[in-house]
């Protein structure tokens, strides 16, 4: 029997071997610092520089540590506020740019990539002075006493989502749209029904990127953070001089344990159900 | 096509103004204040004086902070460079892969992004630096290749000489460009990602019909269509490269200075918040000049275009 | 098809999320707003583990710590006003500084008693005479921590730093330019105070010679870069070498025979502070023996408090790392506030140097 040789689609980029070689050594070198710092959370010293020996014990501590807690805390308060407004304020600004021509329309574009051109700390020392100059009251009740800092987190944030957004809209085919005026609906019709749906991955992408540059964000924060409103990079950052201790490591496993876990859960759920309808 | 709607209904408006209004009042006004003092003038230790003056801009153009800059524009050019070169291959072999696979992988690789940055980056240099994973796996393969050499008695011929030098990762530009790699290479994926999941695949199958190889496929079709989602992941990792500080305090060397520090530098230590301001604005009115020639060659291009079709 | 789905899906999108936010809404905080407060700005780590918890039993005051991460993040931050914090530890040029640009309230001595717990050396330093507005916390030197596997002998000479390449590519230096500048003034033995322009080009060209050896200025970290292994020698504090001695017993600690800097930290009240009365009590109460030498014990630095000094052991009194014995005290300074024309001078030089 003569073997039949099987003929690949050159379209099948998933069977490449370049391309496949590139991306899991890409995925393994992006990784390999992350199992670095879940073997390193286990290490036995303060300082966590080399290796000492293995000790769940700062599991323990962070558990107890209310600092750390707190700081977890508000950080994550301020990315889900945050991320919230900067997409819908991106969601919008990017639909209307791609979908209007006004008369300004060129520089309002410009203007909406200067918050990612500022250096960071310009824009922490900026709002500082604002916050001053307008008198922005210093709020001692818990989560109005984050507002400087969210508004300041989404002022740099929503060019972000706004430009994702739009390398999404720049592949949506016009007919589509122009079937939709056909048949009757209005515009806001066609934004709710064909634009919002087609750009619904690209809303949950620049949602989860919008959450760690909340989450990560330290310099901005710094600047316009008050009394109590510790976050965990403020945190994090002013262990540097003593040594990060691998309390830190710990939480940040455990964060990377819940995410992983939930998502497991979220596209189980989601699929199991797809399929129930298939069938 | 796309720009088609009239601007006269109330939709416009819904949508305009809640991004415009954001940006006007809690950016454009902060950004006004700093604009003013860039202008102004440092006297005592915290007063600013709004005078008005080209000072800090005379003084910015001192060769040495042109020198830094040109030097960050380099590495920041080459981190996009290396983070294009990675990106598109991935986003290729994801997006054709099975529904499951693509859930799988870009979780993957957005699942580091939720790690804070100050740990990620320490492990890399426990990773990179002399007596790290990468030296101490490579010492040990050297110094496991000696003994086999000695046991097979061909020590005489020196293949590896007796000690070994650690390869210099870390504390150089080397492992800054790694470092801002790590941290930017999301926001070119995603971007590209986006507009390749809805890439037309008839396009690709007639392209191969007609006999065009990979390469060809690659280049007419494929990036004449992410060419826009190209430009954004270039917006998002270059602009911010330029202007990163963290990155060259943890991993530079000695001489890994770059623009980013310098700014930092004026509003911490050096307390010269005009002078620090004025650096800052060197960068938007740079980034002014590289949109404003862009218009201005898409303009000329289209009536060169529009006097070739006539 | 899709409807009943849609529904499910977005009822279980609602549902986790609002699960999320009623997770981070942490209930206690938004009662936590008691009477009794006090807002301290501290370094992180810079405190006994239970300072602040038997503060709250003795006194019934609640202190919330917050963090910063170096001096000059503290000024900047407090430059534009006070936030709303009641105590912060600045260190001695910032105290001075604070004090000129009117940041700092006076501090009333007649509410702190312990006060006489403090070592007359510190009543009356060059930065505040008599003490007005700071309070002193805890000091140190500035050194040489080095391998003693890796280095030949003692490197009591800042030139192993500055001026040789012995040991190149495994020095570090801090990055703080008027620390490195500083004590390169004090290596070609000119006083840590100059004013002389000259004197300040000349640690300028040295330092741009010495570059090719260094590896790197190390922000804060070089006792990270001596417990790698990636550097022998490295300019740093000595509280941060000796903490690090207690985990490494292959890391020692040397002040160079040419001098130093002796620096110290600080509690300040500034202006505006929302809870005056409480920052007096807190400041007393650090100022106690017991506290003091609770303090001393975990944070391993020279504490100015005679009295807890007295209480604690000799390996805390001896060690060479947290107390620099006389004779390297005759040759270090402090470091005073230039003025800012200086001040520019010092940056402007660092970035040429940096960028060279």
């Amino acid at each position: 029997m003569r073997k039949i040789k099987l003929i690949r689609s050159p379209i099948e980029y998933a069977r490449n071997k370049y391309l496949k070689t590139i991306t899991y050594s890409f995925l393994v070198i992006l990784y390999l610092p992350i199992i670095n710092l879940i073997f390193f959370s286990f290490n036995d010293s303060k300082r966590n520089i080399v290796w000492r020996g293995f000790t769940t014990k700062y599991y323990e501590k962070m558990f107890d540590n209310q600092i750390l807690f707190d700081a977890f805390s508000n950080s994550l308060t301020i990315a889900f506020i945050s991320t919230v407004i900067s997409t819908i304020l991106g969601l919008s600004t990017a639909i209307c740019l791609w979908k209007f021509n006004f008369y300004l329309k060129k520089y309002y574009d410009l203007a909406l990539i200067f918050p990612i051109v500022i250096p960071e700390i310009c824009l922490g020392v900026s709002m500082l002075v604002f916050f001053n100059f307008i008198s922005w009251p210093n709020f001692q009740i818990w989560p109005l006493s984050l507002s400087s800092i969210i508004i300041a987190h989404v002022s740099f944030i929503f060019p972000f989502v706004a430009i994702i957004i739009r390398s999404r809209l720049s592949i949506l085919n016009n007919e589509i749209l122009e079937s939709g005026t056909d048949l009757g609906a209005t515009n806001f019709q066609i934004i709710k029904f064909i634009i919002i749906p087609f750009l619904k991955p690209a809303i949950i992408a620049s949602f989860l990127f919008a959450f760690t540059l909340s989450l990560d964000d330290f310099v901005v924060t710094f600047f316009t953070s008050g009394p109590n409103s510790v976050t965990l990079p403020v945190k994090i950052y002013s262990m540097v001089r003593f040594g990060i201790t691998p309390e830190i490591n710990a939480v940040s496993t455990l964060l990377l344990l819940i995410i992983i876990i939930s998502t497991y859960f979220v596209i189980k759920f989601l699929t199991k159900k797809n399929r129930a309808f298939i069938k | 096509m796309a720009n088609s709607w009239s601007v006269k209904n109330k939709l416009f408006i819904f949508l305009l103004v809640p991004g415009l209004a954001w940006l006007l009042f809690f950016f454009i006004l902060p950004l006004i204040i700093i604009f003013s003092m860039s202008f102004g003038q440092k006297i005592d230790i915290i007063g600013v004086e709004y005078s008005w003056s080209l000072h800090n801009y005379i003084r910015a153009f001192d060769g040495i902070y042109f020198i830094t800059l040109f030097k960050s524009v380099i590495i920041s050019s080459i981190t996009t460079l290396l983070c294009l070169l990675v990106a598109v291959p991935v986003v290729l072999y994801i997006s054709f892969s099975s529904t499951r696979m693509k859930s799988i992988l870009l979780i993957s690789i957005m699942l580091p992004l939720w790690t804070n940055l100050l740990i990620r980056t320490y492990s890399l240099i426990a990773i990179l630096r002399t007596k790290g994973h990468i030296n101490s796996s490579l010492e040990f393969l050297w110094d496991s290749s000696n003994h086999l050499f000695n046991f097979l008695n061909l020590a005489n011929y020196n293949i590896f000489s007796n000690s070994f030098t650690p390869l210099n990762l870390i504390y150089n530009n080397f492992a800054i460009i790694l470092g801002l790699f790590y941290i930017y290479i999301p926001f070119m994926i995603i971007p590209i990602y986006l507009v390749l999941e809805r890439f037309d695949r008839n396009l690709l199958e007639a392209s191969y019909d007609l006999g065009a190889n990979h390469i060809h496929t690659f280049f007419k079709i494929i990036l004449p269509i992410i060419s826009p989602a190209i430009i954004s992941g270039i917006i998002l990792v270059f602009i911010p490269c330029l202007g990163t500080f963290i990155i060259p305090d943890l991993l530079g060397g000695a001489d890994s200075q770059m623009i980013g520090n310098i700014i930092e530098r004026q509003f911490k230590s050096a307390n010269d918040w005009p002078f620090g301001s004025s650096l800052s604005f060197l960068l938007i009115y740079m980034t002014i000049i590289i949109f404003a020639v862009r218009y201005i060659y898409t303009k000329l291009y289209s009536k060169l275009h529009i006097r070739m079709d006539i | 098809m899709n409807h009943k789905n849609k529904i499910s899906r977005r009822r279980f999108i609602t549902g986790s999320s609002a699960f999320a936010v009623g997770l981070t809404l942490n209930p206690f905080k938004l009662f936590a707003n008691s009477e009794n407060n006090l807002n301290f700005y501290n370094w992180d780590d810079y405190i006994g583990e239970n300072t602040l918890s038997d503060f709250a039993d003795q006194t019934g005051i609640r202190t919330k710590m917050d963090f910063f991460a170096d001096n000059d993040e503290l000024f900047s931050k407090l430059r534009e006003g006070n936030p709303g914090y009641d105590i912060i530890v600045p260190s001695d040029i910032y105290v001075e500084k604070m004090i000129k640009a009117g940041m700092l309230d006076k501090i009333d001595h007649e509410k702190i008693p312990n006060m006489t717990n403090i070592d007359r050396n510190f009543l009356n330093p060059v930065f505040d005479p008599s003490r007005a507005y700071s309070v002193p916390y805890m000091w140190g030197t500035v050194g040489i921590g080095y391998n003693i596997a890796r280095v030949k002998g003692k490197p009591n000479s800042w030139s192993s730093l500055y001026e040789s390449e012995k040991y190149s590519s495994n020095i570090s230096l801090l990055s703080e330019a008027t620390t490195v500048i500083g004590i390169g003034l004090k290596y070609l033995g000119y006083s840590l105070n100059s004013t002389n322009i000259k004197e300040y080009k000349e640690v300028e060209e040295l330092l741009i010679e010495q570059k090719k050896h260094i590896k790197v200025f190390a922000e804060d970290n070089g006792q990270d870069l001596l417990a790698s292994g990636e550097v022998v020698l490295a300019q740093e504090f000595n509280g941060d070498v000796a903490q690090l001695m207690l985990e490494d017993s292959n890391i020692s600690y040397i002040v160079p025979n040419e001098g130093s800097i002796i620096w110290e930290d600080c509690l300040c009240i500034p202006k505006d502070a929302p809870n005056k009365e409480n920052a007096h009590k807190f400041i007393d109460y650090l100022l106690g023996a017991k506290t003091g030498a609770d303090l001393a014990d975990y944070i391993q630095y020279a504490t100015p408090n005679k009295e807890a000094k007295d209480l604690m052991g000799l390996d805390y009194i001896k060690n060479p790392a947290i107390f620099p014995t006389d004779e390297i005290i005759k040759v270090c300074e402090n470091q005073i506030y230039l003025g800012e024309e200086i001040g520019q001078v010092i940056q402007d030089s660092w970035t040429r140097i940096l960028a060279s």
